[in-house]
């Protein structure tokens, strides 16, 4: 056994648990001896801790678009300043115009619409601004799937998750949050091989119409299916055969049932 | 080039946010690391670490904010100034607490801070904490010893100081 004397090194690198099996345990054999300078080794650990738990909230935020290198493909470099403050000024439009001009500001004999028929015409506006945006449809794309996953759940205070409808020949693209008069929204996007997308919409229903029927919609020329669950309202939308949207919507619905 | 370093923005988000302790100064300087890397993306040398050269990248560039800010004095955030600590739910005496330790790692010198955070939070290897830092191992090993025992100290201090009764008789 190597018997050499433990180093001041040695004592960080057991603290950052980069020493070897070996000499850990020659590390920690000293250290059961030595009170003091085990205390001192205990304290770092809660230092690093108390450091990663101050610091590892920052992980978890959703990316800027400034800071999303993903939404800059496009862009030269050298531009890429100019082009963030376009980007943020589009992101912002397509804000507005999703969230007044498309659903809310519909002219005054527009009746109010409520439950899923109003969950409805949001989804199908959703998903006609960012399915058709072919160069940054989702805020968050596929790989940061966990992240944009724990960031719905959080704003929608439901458990949130992407579902799998690799069956139904789907791929994740991403998706974001959305501002709705009901408040938070979450949208996810799908794409099938052939480069055609539906999106997810989901959002907290109010009181009185916590659960809906898998109702078929039709809203401006796009299609799709709604329906709500245990106060978790849900809309299927795309351009898609109306049966192949169907029984998508019915796959969605029973993964979040077992869920 | 966007597949090896997309990744790595969150963890460069994190220490310019704990260099800075300024969410938006933090996020634009991680702005101005991804346009340089961009612009120099063919100078990097591609056995080494990327995240090596994009940290120290980081770590230039917040150095000089560092300054610029000192000349002007350092503008205190909303982040240090301690909230009311009296009848705060519990998650608000939590994030107190987080606010504390990063209030106590900012009276670190520098270069200790920098090796403490590149080590214990990003953990980076000691090789790539040198290189970032522009210094030889042994240095960042030294660094690294003096800063996590400092850091021990003010703890040590900071708690004595929290139990200490606010007010006391004078006799």
């Amino acid at each position: 056994m190597n018997e050499a004397p433990v180093t001041e090194a040695e004592i960080q690198a057991h603290v950052d648990g980069r020493l070897s099996p070996e000499r850990a345990a020659i590390v920690d054999a000293w250290l059961a001896k030595q009170p003091d300078e085990a205390a001192r080794v205990a304290s770092y650990h809660a230092q690093r801790d108390a450091l990663r738990a101050a610091l590892d909230p920052v992980l978890d935020e959703p990316l800027p678009a400034a800071l999303d290198l993903r939404l800059r493909e496009t862009a030269p470099a050298g531009q890429l300043r100019s082009g963030h403050s376009a980007l943020a000024a589009s992101v912002a439009g397509l804000l507005l115009l999703g969230g007044a001009g498309g659903w809310t500001l519909r002219g005054m004999d527009t009746p109010v619409l409520t439950g899923t028929a109003a969950l409805a015409r949001e989804a199908a506006a959703s998903y006609t601004i960012y399915a058709g945006d072919r160069a940054r449809p989702v805020e968050l794309a596929a790989d940061q799937r966990l992240t944009l996953d724990s960031w719905l759940s959080r704003r929608l205070s439901r458990p949130i998750a992407a579902p799998d409808l690799d069956a139904a020949g789907l791929r994740l693209i991403g998706g974001r949050l959305l501002p709705t008069e009901h408040g938070p929204a979450g949208l996810y996007l799908y794409q099938n091989a052939k480069g055609e997308r539906i999106a997810l919409y989901l959002r907290i229903m109010k009181s009185d119409d916590k659960t809906g029927r898998m109702t078929r919609r039709e809203e401006d020329g796009v299609r799709g299916w709604t329906w709500a669950d245990d106060g978790l309202g849900f809309g299927i939308f795309g351009d898609a055969p109306g049966d192949f949207l169907h029984s998508t919507a019915n796959m969605v619905r029973a993964q979040y049932r077992r869920s | 080039m966007i597949a090896l370093v997309q990744p790595l923005i969150p963890a460069l988000r994190r220490y310019a946010r704990a260099l800075l302790r300024d969410r938006d100064a933090a996020d634009d300087l991680v702005q101005d690391v991804l346009e340089r890397a961009i612009a120099r993306w063919h100078q990097r040398q591609r056995l080494s670490s990327l995240r090596a050269w994009l940290f120290a990248i980081l770590h230039n560039l917040a150095m000089d904010r560092l300054r610029q800010r000192g000349r002007r004095g350092h503008p205190t955030s909303i982040d240090d100034v301690p909230e009311v600590r009296l009848a705060t739910p519990p998650t608000q005496e939590a994030a107190a607490a987080q606010r504390d330790v990063m209030a106590l790692v900012d009276r670190l010198p520098e270069e200790q801070r920098s090796a403490l955070l590149l080590i214990g939070v990003e953990e980076l290897s000691y090789a790539e904490a040198a290189r970032v830092l522009d210094v030889p191992q042994g240095t960042i090993m030294s660094r690294l010893s003096r800063a996590r025992e400092r850091l021990r100290r003010l703890m040590e201090d900071d708690e004595a100081a929290a139990s200490r009764p606010a007010l006391r008789i004078v006799p």
